[in-house]
């Protein structure tokens, strides 16, 4: 939607609150989005390169998390 | 290690489980206060359940502050149905900005160390005028000044003990 369809609270209290309830919002999404699309059988490149970040970056993030949890991860990419 | 610095380690620790369940990389103020919560049998614990703020207490006015922040700007947690995340308690999160501040301010209450108690913590956390731990009890219909009076009152008598 366009910037300008963007509800903004009026308060600058409450504005302030959403952008740290979206960031929040946002890191617990990669944290699921990742570990669906790695469950999918996704390699980290192809992860990476969906999130417009580095193989190193989004490796660095979830790779531990992922493995403890069993996660089945693929080294190369197809 | 005196009383104090076992129960600062402890809320530290719990502060980063707190961390860890909510997703997060870093111990925020929020995270201290889950903390603080659950020590049953301590004073400051004793304070925020008299308030109505036991974790369960605490945990559902932060939940309510991250639902009110969202839908300010037209957004609802309940519209995504990914699933939860898994997390690990492998490596322990780092003190966030919030959490570090709430610390802070504790600490910079007495003016010697060993004057620290552990209603000291609670004190530097209650002491946020902006941020998700106000708007939380704002939201709670808590009177946070009125808290805060409560939990120094805890501190005095403490010392006159």
């Amino acid at each position: 939607m366009p910037a300008s369809d963007i509800p903004v609270p009026q308060d600058p209290a409450d504005a302030l609150a959403a952008v740290v309830a979206l960031r929040r919002l946002a890191d617990q999404l990669e944290d699921a989005a990742v570990e669906q699309a790695m469950r999918a059988g996704w390699s980290w490149p192809q992860v990476a390169e969906a999130l417009g970040v580095t193989r190193q970056a989004v490796h660095r993030k979830h790779a531990k998390r992922l493995i403890a949890a069993g996660v089945k991860l693929r080294r190369r990419s197809p | 290690m005196s009383p104090f610095d076992e129960y600062l380690h402890t809320i530290i620790m719990e502060g980063g489980v707190e961390a860890q369940r909510d997703g997060s990389a870093t111990v925020e103020a929020r995270h201290l206060l889950l903390a603080v919560a659950a020590q049953e049998g301590t004073a400051p614990q004793r304070v925020l359940a008299a308030a109505g703020l036991d974790h369960e207490g605490v945990q559902a006015a932060l939940d309510r502050e991250f639902d009110h922040s969202l839908s300010t700007v037209g957004v609802s947690r309940g519209s995504f149905g990914l699933s939860r995340p898994s997390t690990t308690l492998k490596r322990l999160p780092t003190m966030g900005a919030t959490g570090k501040l709430a610390l802070e301010r504790g600490f910079a209450s007495v003016p010697r160390k060993k004057d620290l108690r552990p209603a000291h913590v609670l004190l530097g956390i209650l002491q946020a005028e902006a941020g998700t731990v106000p708007r939380a009890l704002a939201l709670a219909g808590v009177d946070r000044t009125d808290l805060l009076t409560r939990v120094q009152n805890t501190i005095t008598n403490d010392d006159n003990e």
